[in-house]
């Protein structure tokens, strides 16, 4: 059942790449937007099958593969991992349909889309962490690809630095792992085979540091963002959707399943220091994107500023703020994916993403006006306005972590203030105002707005509703907040008011 | 002695795939003095069939019940089994890119051929080889016939100068390597056989004495030469950059393997004693390699010469398993050199394949290629990045099963640096990829502009896509259907008698090494 969408997405590219060459770029992209339509039809119903009320592993899959290795082809989905499965690969048929009809090269275009598509959800679904790490790994060349061939002007430099942060993270994550399952005396890698709770805490301590500096460096935390804004920039809008609203996640994923999972007391003796870099990130975030000057560059940094709000959700590991990080992680991928769309929209209708040259949008007649006020909305949703999701996520957030940490929370609400900031400066300058004389722009297609409505939608409806975005995930919360040693936690906090 | 009890101490039937190797390189040698040039449309294809029937008659070897023969001599277990293997097989796929590369240079076949399956077959008795007489005349007739191929293409300077560099220094260590064996026979009191030899000495009761740590420095300066860890490196990439490419391809899989087959046999049977200083000396060579192969192999232009430096760090990712010292290392060891021959021989095809339709290897003639010539592009794609170890190729699962085992036995520091070198070597691997895949058609190289149609009926370029493909196919999947060869390197090292003695000693180290983190 699960594994339908791991290999129906790598079938399908394996398909496209061998489809012949003569056929035209639109039937290509046809192809394999309906493959992805079937993949994410596929998820919606095992997200009605998913039974909300089990805090453990559902539809789970065990096939032996290599003993020699511990490594088994084990899947399962819990409430950690259903929402992502579905951002996935709603996110993946949004890439698609976004992309451009005249798309060069389109039969490895597509082909690697669905590659990574059927790689990430792979790394959702791993109930192994040899095989999360092989998935893990196996985006490392598509994205790389997906860059460097079909980016902007330094897309040279963009995928390889891209390609080494994400190598670099890679290695961390696989010592650590490696380690924790040689020092716990397993013979299997298996999720459920390793306990920690035999390690000393100092050994526990640096085993979690390498899982949080492995997956920080693809969250990304602040000290180990540099890649993003190049990789986000230079990457072509459907690209820069899958990197932000999906592969981002998985290192957020990837932190509070195995950090969290794997060393509940290490995680209560770093949480103060997680709270306070969540909130750094956070804030470091919002003011840098401030200063840019190009609107997707503005987008890549407010990214860096959301996944702040998830690490300090995280930190805080009581249920509360667990649901809420679940439902940052999956508002942030539908938020950050429409405004990429938005921006690559403007971008080749208006020729430049420069704030500096944009103005008028607004303009009903010669402007873009639907595009605009779907600007306007995304923005307000990013920038947490009641009424749309990312709202309704930060709230958690902010409510689940204020009694644990109050000061970094105090700061993260700081950085939202920010964000609202930096959104108005660039809804001034791109919507309002007045337009050139000189600007014809070309009419804004149908189907090219039809991802940003059905995104915006989504919004909305969360925003209003929000259960449906938050049930999935309680019961398996509320049972990884209950292996978290208690006592420590009350102690933490005393400590984290102190700076 | 009667002649029974002879023939059970010679037991000949041991060496059945060398003879069959023996038989057909004569067959090659004469067919070809009757025949001339006429017999080289077929003679390749005949030294194949004779390479793939002694493949057929070491699997019937497997799990002998009496492997050693002549009177200790030779030992045919299952260790030295899959080594004579690996080295067999890396020979097949060397004739198939060879038949045209040869004819292209205006050379012989036949001959370029006898002496190929002459060091194969030194390889394969090196293998075995468990007396010091033995060792010696295998390592010869390999090193001979290597210097004999790496100046095969006379006319060509580079080739004559990569000869001349690859003869001094491989004399000069073999004479290093003689001296110290030569050591050794005086040490254990006359002794030449292998199992002998440390019984001698420990009789002696010399212990760790000066006279045992220097043959063993000796003899680790002969086995580095053929193994290429750095600093004994120096000769490599001259001599890939100056040799036949397909016979680069062979000194990279079948001398390497021999090479490791003799470290394995000879260092744990010979030097139980002083255990812990070779694995020393041999960490120190694999950190050297790692770094230097990998940082190094960042600088080159040339796609041979890059090779060079990867296969120096190659050999640094698979002395892991060998510091490591247990059954897992052992085992890592021969399944990555299995999966090393998959992929370096894929990758040395698509060179080959590249040149002879352009006539250069520069990396940057690469440019573009991906419009010419898919197939070359995907094969030496998916061969690059599985060097690199990128899932879910094959090179992936070897270098994960070397870096499991090397924490198994507790070396965090080595694999850490496994690991930091394997991401840099993802870098200078994927700048070929990007230069074929990445490049827009109008940064096409002027090579790439005028690339012949691609047009596999032409003589001897069928068994060049025989061979890639099957090299391709096993590079991508072996990985994923690694089980069976996965049992076969367990297999082999587990059923080995040599191998089981070390074994247990480092597995009692290992429960130490367990108790030790507690304590951070």
């Amino acid at each position: 059942m699960l594994s339908v969408l791991i290999w129906l997405p790598i079938l399908a590219a394996a398909i496209i790449a061998v489809i012949p060459k003569n056929l035209p770029t639109n039937t290509v992209r046809l192809s394999a937007l309906y493959f992805a339509a079937i993949v994410l039809l596929w998820n919606i119903f095992i997200l009605f099958k998913f039974d909300i009320s089990n805090p453990g592993m559902q539809f789970q899959e065990n096939i032996p593969w290599n003993e020699t290795l511990g490594l088994s082809y084990q899947l399962g989905v819990d409430g950690l991992s259903i929402l992502m499965l579905v951002l996935n690969s709603l996110l993946t048929w949004i890439a698609i349909y976004s992309s451009s009809k005249d798309t060069q090269r389109p039969r490895l275009f597509y082909s690697l889309i669905l590659l990574v598509s059927g790689g990430v959800a792979g790394a959702f679904l791993a109930e192994n962490l040899l095989l999360f790490f092989l998935f893990y790994e196996l985006e490392l060349i598509p994205f790389y690809l997906l860059i460097s061939i079909w980016g902007g002007e330094k897309r040279g430099y963009a995928g390889i630095k891209f390609l080494i942060y994400t190598a670099v993270s890679g290695a961390l994550i696989l010592a650590t792992f490696l380690g924790t399952v040689w020092l716990t005396g397993s013979t299997s890698f298996a999720f459920d085979a390793v306990s920690t709770q035999t390690l000393s805490a100092g050994l526990q301590i640096i085993l979690l540091a390498g899982i949080v500096l492995g997956f920080g460096i693809k969250i990304p935390l602040v000290p180990f963002h540099t890649w993003l804004p190049d990789a986000y920039v230079e990457a072509s809008a459907p690209i820069a959707i899958l990197l932000g609203g999906v592969l981002a996640k998985l290192g957020t994923y990837g932190l509070l399943r195995f950090g969290m999972g794997m060393f509940p007391q290490a995680w209560s003796i770093f949480a103060p220091t997680l709270a306070i870099w969540g909130a750094v990130s956070a804030i470091y975030g919002a003011v840098v994107a401030i200063a840019q000057k190009d609107i997707k560059r503005m987008v890549a940094y407010s990214s860096i500023g959301h996944m702040g709000y998830i690490l300090l959700a995280g930190a805080a590991s009581n249920a509360l703020a667990l649901v809420g990080a679940v439902a940052q992680m999956f508002s942030h991928g539908l938020i950050l994916a429409i405004l990429f769309h938005l921006v690559g929209v403007v971008e080749t209708k208006v020729g430049t993403r420069e704030l500096d040259k944009l103005n008028g949008l607004m303009s009903p007649i010669r402007g873009l006006p639907l595009i605009s006020a779907l600007l306007v909305l995304s923005g307000m949703a990013s920038a947490g306005i009641p009424g749309l999701t990312g709202f309704v996520a930060e709230f958690i957030v902010f409510q689940g972590s204020f009694s644990a940490f109050p000061i970094p929370t105090i700061l993260c609400v700081v950085a939202s203030g920010l964000t609202a900031v930096y959104f108005v400066i660039l809804l001034n300058r791109t919507c309002f105002g007045r337009l050139d004389n000189l600007a014809y722009y070309p009419k804004v297609q149908w189907f090219e707005k039809t991802p940003a409505l059905i995104l915006a939608v989504l919004i909305i409806f969360l925003g209003v509703q929000p259960t449906w975005l938050v049930r999935w995930s309680e019961p398996t919360t509320t049972a990884m907040v209950a292996a978290i040693p208690a006592m420590e936690k009350t102690v933490n906090s005393e400590i984290a008011l102190k700076p | 002695m009667d002649f029974a009890n002879l023939a059970s101490q010679l037991n000949a039937g041991t060496i059945l795939p060398e003879g069959i190797v023996i038989l057909t390189l004569l067959g090659v040698l004469i067919v070809d003095l009757i025949l001339g040039r006429t017999s080289s449309r077929w003679i390749g294809y005949l030294a194949i069939a004779g390479l793939l029937a002694a493949i057929v008659a070491l699997y019937f070897q497997w799990d002998a019940t009496n492997p050693i023969a002549f009177s200790g001599g030779f030992n045919s277990d299952d260790l030295s089994i899959v080594f004579r293997g690996i080295i067999a097989l890396s020979a097949v796929v060397t004739i198939l890119m060879s038949i045209r590369y040869v004819e292209q240079s205006g050379t012989a076949l036949a001959e370029f051929i006898a002496i190929l399956l002459t060091a194969t077959l030194g390889g394969m008795f090196l293998s075995g080889a468990s007396e010091l007489v033995m060792i010696f005349i295998s390592l010869e007739t390999l090193s001979i016939s290597s210097y004999l191929l790496t100046g095969y293409t006379k006319r060509d300077p580079r080739s004559n100068e990569a000869a001349l560099k690859y003869l001094l220094i491989g004399a000069s260590s073999t004479a290093v390597f003689l001296y110290g064996v030569s050591l050794l026979y005086g040490l254990s009191g006359g002794q030449t056989e292998l199992s002998a030899i440390a019984d001698g000495i420990a009789k002696a009761h010399i212990g760790q004495s000066l006279g045992i740590v220097i043959s063993l420095v000796f003899v680790i300066a002969g086995i580095g030469f053929k193994i290429s860890a750095a600093p004994f490196h120096q000769w490599t990439p001259d001599v890939y950059e100056g040799a036949p490419t397909p016979v680069i391809a062979f000194l990279s899989v079948g001398s390497k393997a021999a090479g490791f087959a003799l470290a394995i046999r000879l260092l744990t049977t010979v030097f139980p004693l002083v255990v812990d200083e070779w694995k020393f000396v041999f960490t120190a060579l694999a950190v050297l390699s790692m770094v230097l192969g990998n940082v190094v192999a960042l600088a080159q232009t040339s796609m041979k010469r890059m090779l060079a430096y990867s296969s120096i760090a190659q050999a640094g990712f698979v002395m892991i398993g060998m510091i490591a010292g247990t059954e897992a290392g052992y085992a890592s060891m021969i399944f990555y050199l299995l999966v090393y021959l998959f992929m370096n021989l894929c990758g040395f095809t698509c060179i080959i394949l590249f040149s002879l339709r352009t006539g250069t290897d520069q990396i940057a003639e690469y440019s573009g290629l991906y419009q010419k010539d898919p197939l070359l592009t995907l094969g030496l794609s998916i061969s690059l990045l599985s060097l690199g170890g990128i899932p879910p190729l094959a090179g992936f699962f070897g270098k994960i099963y070397l870096f499991w085992a090397g924490w198994q036995a507790g070396l965090y520091w080595l694999v850490l640096l496994g690991l930091v070198t394997s991401v840099v070597s993802i870098y200078y691997y994927i700048r070929v990829v990007k230069m074929m895949v990445v490049k827009e058609p109008q940064e096409m190289s002027e090579v790439v502009k005028n690339y012949p149609p691609v047009q596999w009926n032409l003589p001897g370029f069928r068994p060049l896509q025989v061979g890639l493909i099957v090299t391709l196919i096993a590079t991508t999947i072996s990985g994923i259907l690694s089980n069976p060869l996965f049992t076969l390197a367990n297999n082999s090292v587990s059923h080995t008698a040599i191998l089981q003695g070390t074994t247990a000693v480092s597995t009692q180290a290992n429960a130490v090494n367990i108790e030790q983190p507690e304590k951070l």
